[in-house]
């Protein structure tokens, strides 16, 4: 019998012919990335092993990207002593408003296809749309990547999805993933890796595939993976990436489960208020106020979501009493649509823009705060009571064409009905 | 090498899908140590279950499905130490609590925990893979692999790299 994506990776790594879903496995790992919200305990963990040359340190990134710029002191000093860290240990590092973890890293160059990365984010299988294993893990685990270069993985099962047809212009990846959330559940998928395949996939940008990658985790996927194709291998290249090594699955690979879903009829999708799972077509929802929109984080902070947005809002005001923010993924990102005169069509609109990093999608750094009774749309991947500090507004969650589209009518909205809200991305 | 791997203990029941992060670590409670969150610890799931396991010297957590669901901090196994918990068996685990618990030597155990209740006895073997239940076998289930009961038996994953650099152990 043949192997899946991950089995295959996950094999290679350990030095194995084969690996079956349920064995544990120590394998090598390609590069490992640390958050701040996770540095303090991974450096003191290294340290107490003592001062001998971390070879692993050149495979590794340090991000600053959730306390991005640091709301108080303590967040600051965690941000000094990462500096200190990778400048004496050797890492690289990725300072205040340089991005998310999971967008710098690919940009960076650092991942390939056919690796095995970790990072301690649970976003971390945003990867997989390059074809690498990517997943999230915790400090401990960190650690002993960094002193070892190797951690134990329990081979997850695979599960193929197979997504027919094409998106239809104003619907997006966002959508497929909410749409999964709304079959699956949850955490519907929890330990599971899955493989998405199909014409939907190969139709995506980058953009969109790291999306589809993204939200994943809230599936509770151990990793999402794609196959490779000359857009992964363009992209890597423009990037600096180290030379591909594609991974297909074996046509006889045996999965969990197979799923064939037909997403050309899609209409754009939400998550309603406190539950990733509680999914609903936008054509379903009447007359639905909102205050706040958001168009940002590791799922959906991207130049084609900035585009999307641009393309709906370029001269146009939001409605009134309605407040936007857009947090770029990346310097990279903002710089990009900086260039594109982006910034200028949507800060004269009346939205303004965050520095790259996690603080608008979290109550981190406390850049969008929620009055009572505020209902907040938004591209983030998670919606929780409170996510944004303020247990009194509710937050929803659409594509980036959604947020827009219902920043400009005050009232969530389906981006195919307002004039630039088909707009979709040369590739 | 089987240090650690056979445990006895009260039951303690939970149910399905507990979030470690809300009921077990300091996410919702800033500047609250270990100390602190242990003796409040699922106290909204079951209430006095801290001071009814600290009164019993210690034991073993059993739950339902997704035990540790959508939380990834790692904190939470520091607090079930300090609770005295020595086990958890489960139905199934969030992957990341899975993971953190045998990093910090807190042994996990799969298995069907539909017919185990409150204040029963349990004994676990994990080197073979067997739990009795008021003294007769419940579940026999695939032991954990001989990994992960190396990282167990020494206590965690950190202390087990301090011995094995290359994990080179067997």
């Amino acid at each position: 019998m043949g192997l899946t994506i991950v089995e295959k990776i996950l094999a290679q790594h350990s030095g194995r012919e084969r690996v079956q879903a349920g064995e544990v496995v120590v394998a090598e790992v390609d590069y490992a990335m640390v958050t701040d919200t996770r540095a303090v305990n991974t450096i003191k963990m290294i340290d107490r092993f003592g001062d001998q040359p971390l070879q692993f340190a050149k495979k590794t990134s340090l991000v600053l990207d959730h306390y991005s710029p640091p709301p108080n002191q303590e967040a600051a000093d965690i941000h000094s002593e990462m500096r200190k860290f990778a400048a004496k240990r050797g890492t690289g590092l990725y300072d205040i408003g340089d991005g998310i973890c999971h967008q710098v890293l690919p940009e960076g160059g650092h991942l390939t296809c056919g690796d095995l990365v970790v990072g301690t984010d649970t976003h971390s299988v945003t990867y997989g749309a390059f074809n690498a294993f990517g997943t999230g893990i915790e400090g401990t685990d960190v650690s002993a990547v960094m002193m070892s270069s190797k951690l134990w993985f329990r081979v997850p099962q695979t599960v193929r999805i197979d997504l027919q047809g094409v998106l239809a212009p104003g619907v997006w990846a966002k959508d497929i993933t909410l749409a999964m959330l709304g079959k699956f559940g949850a955490e519907g998928l929890n330990y599971h890796a899955i493989e998405y395949v199909g014409d939907a996939v190969r139709a995506m940008a980058i953009d969109d595939r790291m999306t589809l990658c993204n939200h994943a985790a809230e599936l509770g996927a151990k990793a999402a993976i794609l196959e490779a194709d000359e857009k992964t291998f363009a992209w890597l290249a423009a990037h600096g990436a180290r030379t591909p090594r594609p991974i297909f699955a074996d046509t006889d690979a045996h999965y969990a489960e197979r799923f064939t879903i037909d997403v050309a009829n899609l209409a754009p999708q939400l998550a309603r208020k406190h539950e990733v799972d509680d999914i609903v077509g936008v054509d379903q929802i009447e007359k639905q106020k909102i205050q706040f929109a958001l168009i940002g984080t590791c799922t959906n902070g991207r130049l084609d979501d900035i585009r999307q947005a641009a393309s709906i809002l370029k001269g146009r005001k939001l409605a009134p009493g309605v407040r936007m923010i857009v947090t770029p993924a990346s310097r990279q990102i903002y710089l990009a649509a900086l260039r594109e005169g982006l910034i200028e069509i949507l800060t004269s609109a009346g939205a303004s823009f965050e520095s790259a990093g996690c603080g608008t999608c979290v109550g981190i750094t406390n850049r969008l705060v929620p009055g009572d009774g505020d209902t907040v749309i938004s591209t983030a991947n998670r919606n929780f009571k409170g996510r944004l500090t303020n247990k009194n507004a509710d937050i929803w969650l659409g594509s980036a064409a959604t947020v827009a589209a219902s920043a400009l009518t005050g009232y969530i909205t389906d981006p195919r009905l307002v004039e630039g809200g088909t707009w979709r991305s040369a590739a | 090498m089987n240090k650690g791997l056979l445990i006895e203990g009260s039951t303690f029941v939970l149910g399905d899908d507990v979030n470690t992060d809300i009921n077990c670590s300091n996410k919702y409670l800033p500047g609250k140590d270990v100390a602190y969150v242990a003796q409040h610890a699922f106290e909204q799931l079951s209430p006095g279950i801290a001071s009814r396991i600290a009164h019993h010297g210690g034991g073993i957590l059993v739950a339902g499905e997704h035990f540790g669901i959508n939380s990834s901090r790692e904190q939470a196994t520091h607090v079930l130490r300090q609770m005295k918990v020595r086990a958890i068996v489960a139905q199934s685990f969030g992957r990341q609590f899975f993971r953190n618990a045998i990093n910090n030597g807190l042994p996990v155990f799969e298995c069907d925990t539909s017919a185990i209740d409150e204040g029963q006895s349990l004994e676990l073997d994990l080197a073979r893979g067997v739990l009795c239940c008021q003294g007769r076998v419940l579940q026999k289930s695939h032991p954990l692999p001989s990994e992960i009961l190396a990282i167990l038996s020494m206590g965690g994953l950190i202390p087990f790299l301090q011995k094995y650099p290359d994990w080179n152990f067997a």
